[in-house]
């Protein structure tokens, strides 16, 4: 009986006794655990309170681009119209599906990259009114891949063909020519196709070319010798000297490219010649031969002058 | 009988005594685990601490973005002037 209970007792005190040690020094770590949390909990407040404001203003920034993003898909809306989306989806793929979802509209996307380069689909789309989508999405190109805008001009047909050049205009600022004058006047380095012609030597102006190749190609054969040469050999254009005796034109030669009916027409005129003789006061039919009859001139000029021109010309005898 | 049951007694505490050091040292050593994990997540709490003192830039990328907002509608206004409607 007394061993039993001292027993007890002893194994009542081993327990009070693990207790005690492993709840105090469970005591002491809790206290740890404290002082750390205190300090953690304060860094924690500094983060809280620096990342306080950042969602307003990332707000304020995601709203900002929001407002741009709209402006310039309603901006691409208006002047591509339904092409729009397929100008999105050539450039950013996949997003001509969500660009027509966020601009509440439903359709087909059709990618205008396949069909044109980029930049070819939308100068003709701004320009000309394109033909986006002529081709097949899923058919090849219609483009040229090497001359895709030569391509694309051949869309739509011109005058002279997609190499032709607007004339220059008549009338206007630009008039006469709008163009540089060539470098090589009356020669074509190129013909109508773009090819190269090649120089073929200068044949001497006494020889007279064969019939086949004038009457095939007369644009070709340079007129520039003979009116390079005009220039030097008019009257107006040389020093003054005697002047050899005017040749006589054939009466019915109403040509108004002959130089030698140019020289001797102003050379036969009575202001180029030596000064006439004073008429007299009655009028008399002793004058030169080319001066007509006074009557028969209504113009305000000195009536001498103007009828003696009268008559004395090539094409008045 | 009074004797059967004090020996009953002793070795049910006999038995108990070694079920309650183990569940004690459990305690203990999770206990004793938390602090260095405190003292982790200290040093990342200073460093985020830190690393939000970038935060106030962000004032200035919301002034830039603006501007550039901007400067992006007058340029969708002159678009709008200078090419022709669909």
């Amino acid at each position: 009986m007394e061993i039993q209970v001292a027993l007890i007792i002893l194994l009542v005190a081993l327990i009070i006794a693990a207790l005690a040690i492993y709840l105090i020094a469970t005591i002491l770590e809790l206290f740890k655990i404290n002082a750390g949390l205190d300090v953690v909990l304060a860094k924690v407040g500094e983060i809280v309170a620096k990342s306080a404001p950042v969602n307003g203003v990332v707000d304020a920034i995601n709203g900002t681009l929001a407002t741009g993003r709209d402006l310039l898909e309603n901006l691409l809306l208006v002047k591509a119209g339904p092409d729009s989306a397929g100008l999105v989806e050539s450039l950013f793929p996949g997003e001509g599906e969500r660009f027509l979802r966020r601009v509440g509209r439903t359709g087909k996307v059709v990618n205008t990259g396949t069909v044109y380069t980029r930049g070819v689909g939308i100068l003709a789309s701004l320009g000309r009114g394109a033909p986006i989508g002529a081709g097949h999405v899923k058919g090849p190109a219609v483009r040229d891949p090497q001359y895709s805008t030569t391509a694309a001009s051949l869309l739509y047909p011109r005058p002279g063909g997609a190499r032709a050049r607007p004339k220059s205009p008549a009338v206007g600022s630009n008039s006469p020519s709008q163009y540089e004058a060539a470098l090589t006047p009356g020669s074509r380095p190129r013909d109508a196709q773009g090819r190269a012609v090649e120089s073929e030597p200068a044949e001497p102006p006494s020889s007279t070319p064969p019939a086949a190749s004038s009457a095939s190609a007369p644009s070709e054969q340079a007129p520039a010798p003979e009116r390079l040469s005009a220039k030097g050999k008019r009257p107006w254009e040389q020093s003054p000297g005697p002047l050899p005796p005017p040749p006589s034109p054939p009466p019915g030669d109403d040509a108004p490219a002959a130089p030698s009916r140019v020289s001797s027409a102003r050379d036969s005129r009575p202001w180029e010649q030596s000064p006439p003789p004073a008429p007299s006061s009655g009028g008399t039919d002793d004058a030169p031969p080319p001066s007509p009859p006074p009557a028969d001139d209504d113009a305000p000029a000195p009536p001498s002058r103007v009828s003696s021109a009268r008559g004395s010309r090539p094409w008045e005898r | 009988m009074a004797d059967t049951a004090l020996w009953l007694m002793v070795i049910v505490l006999i038995a108990v005594i070694p079920v309650l050091v183990v569940l004690l040292k459990g305690v203990l050593g999770a206990a004793r685990s938390i602090p260095p994990r405190i003292d982790a997540i200290a040093g990342v709490a200073a460093a985020a601490s830190q690393d939000l003192d970038a935060v106030v830039i962000l004032l200035t990328t919301q002034n830039y973005i603006s501007q550039i907002i901007s400067s992006v509608a007058n340029y969708g206004g002159s678009l709008n002037v200078a090419l022709p409607d669909y």
